[in-house]
Parts: structure tokens; C-alpha cells; sequence
């Protein structure tokens, strides 16, 4: 096995550094040009949102009854809807409602099931037995109807949707997390960490937990487009965020359907934002995975 | 082969068990009485008699044992209690809505595995080339697409050419074409989804399979290409084809629920939201219970048809 050390030597002396190994991101960026770009649109998503009360022209919420149903054009870009409002402003402010709401419940939710998946496949037997039942239980819910049920319990509102979101992620990640965990406590350096007297905790935190990032990075990614479907369908049901918020999947609600022949730039701008966001973060989510976790490719 | 048929669906009974006890501790966490909430969520007063009279007619007054004991005997009985809202029966409810909800499912579940299976296989057969990138195009744009927004845009095109939305629910045996005509565009709506996951699945099991050794084999005999692509791959691809069919069972209900609402359809989707925004805590725990039922089952479906599809499965 001298070949290679040979080769690596003669490039890394011939050839300076950087050339030999770019930026990983620079890197990731090339092979993966369609990641790259989700990533740029969730940059550029994140800024629109974050500085909404600069760029967006009017504000999203103040109704103007002489305004009704503005074609798209100078003034109003993407026209205005039954209420006289800006549906450009509204569809800026509303991607703060949807990252926020994403961010949020993706974090929690995949952040408490891992934590959970591994502590399961850490301790095994009774612990691994009852929890893994219990996911069992939870996961025999399409996500939907346990959002949807858990609002009907909590009411509506962005708190409670986050919590909502979040729970029903909570069996999903929880899956995901404990097989990778399963291989991980064969592993001999854990075995070596026992050894030498580490601590259940310190194991579960220090050796085992750093090692699940991958999976659960890849997974944070796919739930945070799968949030930002899941709070506009909610709130398209009238069980979200309760108007006048601008959300993009309210922005769907009542007139836009009712006046969908008249106005209908009501109905097609949020849904091109919601499903812009979702993709952004898919093809960022399916580069990650291909470039973080080969096995996982499909 | 039976024998584990029975296994598997002996199985399922713990867990239904265990679905219904905690929907049932679930509804009884709510914050206050759910009987005051639905009655005052109106705003109007009410005094504590009615309440009392409310909380006997639906036995909410008897200790929490009973009341689990009632509804699990009524579980048995397939008696789901009656609703908050209309007092009608819960089963009468689901009964008078579940046919057209299902019909929906049956049919955006047949437009999803006959436009996958060829698009997917087209697609890793001719991998690389403009076809396999249209394939994935229609696969990862299916995934980011809310349902509810492409029934929207469906029915601005169809007014557009002079449609107009039906009023009422033809069912399929007293016209066939009129009830096609009007579940086929929410069918479309829901089944694009489920359609973009399997073409997705189907390809990339297609393109492990073609690597296989018994492929070059078959090719090396001389055999022609439909014989190998549907003898030889595409039976060995099915299998995660299946279960990807299987999992999406659950984004399918929620494809349902929205899509009743943007095409007014009064489905099961629809009881679903009506049931939470009026509160009907009885209704919801029906429900919850029926789909959950529902997903379950479709799960112990597709492991039936897996054993059935790959006979290396061992019915232990």
C-alpha cells in the first residue's frame, strides 16, 4: 500500500495547496451545481425574509379598498388582492412566516428525535422496547393528521403550529436516527470508551452523538421543505397562522380560490414561492445526502 | 404464505389497541372541558345545565374508566359514538363520505403507478440522455408542488374553457363518465405527487438492477429488450417500488384532505377539517382513528404484496 502515499507526496509537493484541494464548499458547489443552487435561493430567501420590512414596497398588512384586484405592473409587481394589499410585500413578509415556522419545528423536531434515537440504541433492550412502541404508535399517523390533530387540541397560531410541525417529526427523525446509532454502539472505539470508564452520558454525547450528524443533517434539510408544505397546507385550511399574517398558504385561502378567474396572479405567485422554497431545500437535501452519506443514495 | 398473512395481521391488532388509547388520552388533555369549549367557542352564553345535559348525552360525566370502557365496547361493535356537532351517529358520518374519498385514493393511486413505472424505467434505460432529465424534472418538481395549488390552477384552466364546477357527487355506478369526469382532475392533483416519488424510486431500482449479472446474461443469450427490461428488471425493481407506494399512503390522505377542500368535494378530507374547526372532539377521535386504521392496514398491504413479489422473503 506505498502507491498512493507516493503519489500524494509528489502532488502536494509539486502543486501548491489550494489546487490540490479546493474550498470544501467551492468543492461541494461543483459536483453538486443543483445543491449550489438551492442553497443559493434559501440565501437569498433567508435575506428577503430577514430585511422583508426594507425591500418589500408596501405594507403587507394594511388593507386599501381602492386598490382591488391591481393587474400585475408598475406600482404592484405582482398585483393586489381582494383586500387592496400588496401581494409582493405580502409574499416577502411571508417568507419570514414560512422560515421561521420551518426553521423552527424542523430544528426541534429532528433535534428531540435524535436525541431520542439515540439514547434508545444506546441503552437497548427494555428502553429501545418501549420507545421504539411508542414510535410505532405516533408514526401510524399520516404527519398531517397528527399536525392537524394537535392543533385541534392546542388551537391555532404559530406557536402552536411550530409545536405541531415539530412533534409529528419527532417518531420520523427518531427512525432515521436510531439505525445509524444501532451501527455506531457496535463500533470499537465506543467499546473502547466503556473501557476506560466513560459514562453513559459522555458516550451518548461525546462518542456517539458527533457521529449521527450526517444522517441527521440530511434530515433536517428534507424536513425543513417538508415544514414549509406542511404549514401552508394547515394554514390553506384555515388551521395555521390565522390571518392577517402574511402566510403564503393563507394567501391561497378564500378569495384567491373564489376570484381565482378574475385575479388569478392571487393564485399563482404564493404558490410559486411555496413551491420554489420547498424545491430549494429538496435539491439541497438530496446533494447533502449524496455527498455526506453515500449509502443512502437512491 | 397464509401463515404469515395471519402473523401480520394478528400484528396489527396490538397496535390499533394502542392507536386507539392514546387518541383517546389525547382528546381528554385538551385545556378544559372539551363540552364548555365547543358550546361557548360560538360566543353565545349557555348555562351550566345545558352543559350538564350535553356532558350526559355523550357520557363525558362517567368516571375517565368508563368512558374508555364505552368507547373501546363501541369499538368493537363498530359503533364510533356520535358527533358533537350534528349528533348524528360518527359511522353514518364516515359511511355517507367514504365512498368518494376512497374512489379518489383507488384513482390517484392508479395514475401514479401508470405514469411511474413507465417514466422511471424510460428513464434509467435511457439514463443520462434529455429524457432521464425530463423524468427528473417531473420528479422533484412533483415533490415541491402543494397539491391543493395545482387543483387551483387546474380549475383557472378549466374555467377558462368554459367548465363549470359540479354541485353534487355523481356516484360511479349511476353515471361512470360523469363521476370520472368530475373526480379526474383532483385525482390528477393528488396523484402527481405520489406519481414524481414513485417515477423517482422506480428509476434509481431500475438502475441498480440493470448492473446486475443476470441482466448482462440475458443480454449476452440474445435476448431482445422488452423481455429483459419486463421479465428480468423491472420485476426485481418493484419490490422498493412497493414499498415507497406504501409510505406515501400517508402524504396521500393529506393530498386528499386539501385537495376536497379546493375542488368542494365532501370527502373524508373534508369531515376531517369541518371536524376540527367546529370542535367536534367525538368526530375527531373517529376520525383520527379510521385513518390511522386506514394507513396501518395499507402498511400490512404492501408487506403481503412484498412476500408475494420476492418469494427470497421468509414468512417466519
Amino acid at each position: 500500500m506505498a502507491r498512493p502515499v507516493a503519489v500524494d507526496t509528489v502532488s502536494a509537493a509539486v502543486l501548491p495547496l489550494a489546487a490540490v484541494r479546493p474550498h470544501p464548499l467551492r468543492r461541494f458547489a461543483r459536483r453538486y451545481p443543483l445543491g449550489a443552487a438551492g442553497t443559493f435561493l434559501i440565501v437569498a430567501m433567508l435575506l428577503l425574509g430577514i430585511f422583508a420590512n426594507r425591500v418589500a414596497p408596501y405594507d403587507p398588512v394594511a388593507a386599501d379598498f381602492g386598490a382591488m384586484f391591481i393587474r400585475p405592473g408598475p406600482g404592484h409587481w405582482f398585483g393586489t388582492d381582494a383586500f387592496g394589499r400588496d401581494v409582493l410585500s405580502r409574499l416577502l413578509f411571508g417568507a419570514r412566516t414560512a422560515l421561521v415556522i420551518g426553521f423552527a419545528s424542523s430544528i426541534i423536531g429532528a433535534t428531540i428525535g435524535a436525541v431520542v434515537g439515540v439514547i434508545s440504541a444506546y441503552f437497548g433492550g427494555t428502553t429501545d422496547l418501549v420507545l421504539q412502541r411508542l414510535v410505532d404508535i405516533l408514526i401510524s399517523f399520516p404527519i398531517i393528521i397528527l399536525a392537524m390533530a394537535i392543533v385541534a387540541i392546542l388551537g391555532s397560531g404559530t406557536i402552536n403550529l411550530i409545536v405541531a410541525i415539530a412533534l409529528s417529526f419527532i417518531p420520523r427523525a427518531e427512525r432515521v436516527v436510531r439505525a445509524s446509532a444501532l451501527a455506531i454502539r457496535a463500533t470499537v472505539y465506543v467499546e473502547a470508551a466503556r473501557a476506560i470508564g466513560a459514562g453513559h452520558w459522555r458516550i451518548i454525547f461525546r462518542h456517539m452523538a458527533p457521529n449521527v450528524g450526517a444522517p441527521y443533517l440530511v434530515m433536517l434539510t428534507a424536513f425543513l421543505g417538508q415544514a414549509i408544505l406542511l404549514e401552508a397546507s394547515l394554514s390553506f385550511l384555515g388551521l395555521g397562522v390565522s390571518e392577517p399574517t402574511p402566510a403564503w398558504g393563507l394567501m391561497l385561502r378564500g378569495a384567491a380560490v373564489d376570484f381565482v378567474q378574475r385575479a388569478p396572479w392571487m393564485a399563482i405567485f404564493p404558490g410559486l414561492a411555496i413551491s420554489i422554497a420547498v424545491l430549494a431545500f429538496n435539491v439541497l437535501g438530496d446533494a447533502l445526502r449524496d455527498a455526506l452519506d453515500p449509502r443512502l443514495r437512491t | 404464505m397464509s401463515r404469515y398473512v395471519v402473523t401480520r395481521f394478528l400484528l396489527m391488532i396490538p397496535t390499533l389497541l394502542a392507536v386507539a388509547v392514546l387518541i383517546f388520552l389525547l382528546v381528554r388533555v385538551v385545556p378544559g372541558d372539551i363540552v364548555e369549549l365547543r358550546l361557548v367557542s360560538g360566543g353565545t352564553y349557555v348555562t351550566k345545565d345545558v352543559i350538564q345535559a350535553e356532558r350526559a348525552r355523550l357520557g363525558l360525566n362517567k368516571p375517565i374508566w368508563n368512558q374508555f370502557v364505552d368507547w373501546m365496547v363501541g369499538l368493537v361493535r363498530l359503533d364510533f359514538g356520535v358527533s358533537m356537532w350534528s349528533g348524528d351517529k360518527i359511522t353514518h358520518e364516515i359511511a355517507i363520505r367514504l365512498q368518494l374519498s376512497l374512489e379518489l385514493a383507488i384513482l390517484a393511486t392508479i395514475i401514479a403507478t401508470v405514469l411511474a413505472i413507465p417514466l422511471g424505467t424510460l428513464a434509467a434505460v435511457r439514463r443520462g440522455t434529455w429524457i432521464d432529465q425530463a423524468v427528473q424534472l417531473f420528479s422533484v418538481a412533483g415533490l415541491a408542488v402543494p397539491s391543493f395549488w395545482l387543483g387551483i390552477l387546474m380549475i383557472l384552466f378549466l374555467l377558462t374553457r368554459g367548465w363549470l364546477p359540479p354541485l353534487t357527487f355523481t356516484p360511479l355506478w349511476q353515471n361512470p363518465a360523469a363521476n370520472l369526469a368530475q373526480l379526474i382532475w383532483p385525482a390528477l392533483a393528488v396523484g402527481y405527487r405520489y406519481s414524481a416519488v414513485a417515477a423517482r424510486m422506480t428509476r434509481s431500482a431500475m438502475l441498480e438492477v440493470l448492473r446486475e449479472d443476470y441482466i448482462r446474461t440475458a443480454w449476452s443469450k440474445g435476448l431482445n429488450q422488452p423481455v429483459i427490461l419486463w421479465r428480468h428488471a423491472l420485476r426485481n425493481a418493484l419490490l422498493p417500488v412497493t414499498t415507497v407506494i406504501g409510505l406515501e399512503f400517508a402524504f396521500l390522505i393529506g393530498g386528499l384532505v386539501v385537495t376536497e377542500q379546493v375542488f368542494n368535494l365532501n370527502g373524508i378530507g373534508k369531515l376531517i377539517v369541518d371536524a376540527i374547526s367546529h370542535r367536534d372532539y367525538t368526530l375527531i377521535q373517529g376520525l383520527m382513528l379510521l385513518v390511522a386504521a386506514g394507513y396501518i392496514l395499507a402498511n400490512f398491504i404492501v408487506d403481503i404484496v412484498y412476500a408475494w413479489l420476492d418469494p427470497r422473503i421468509s414468512y417466519g
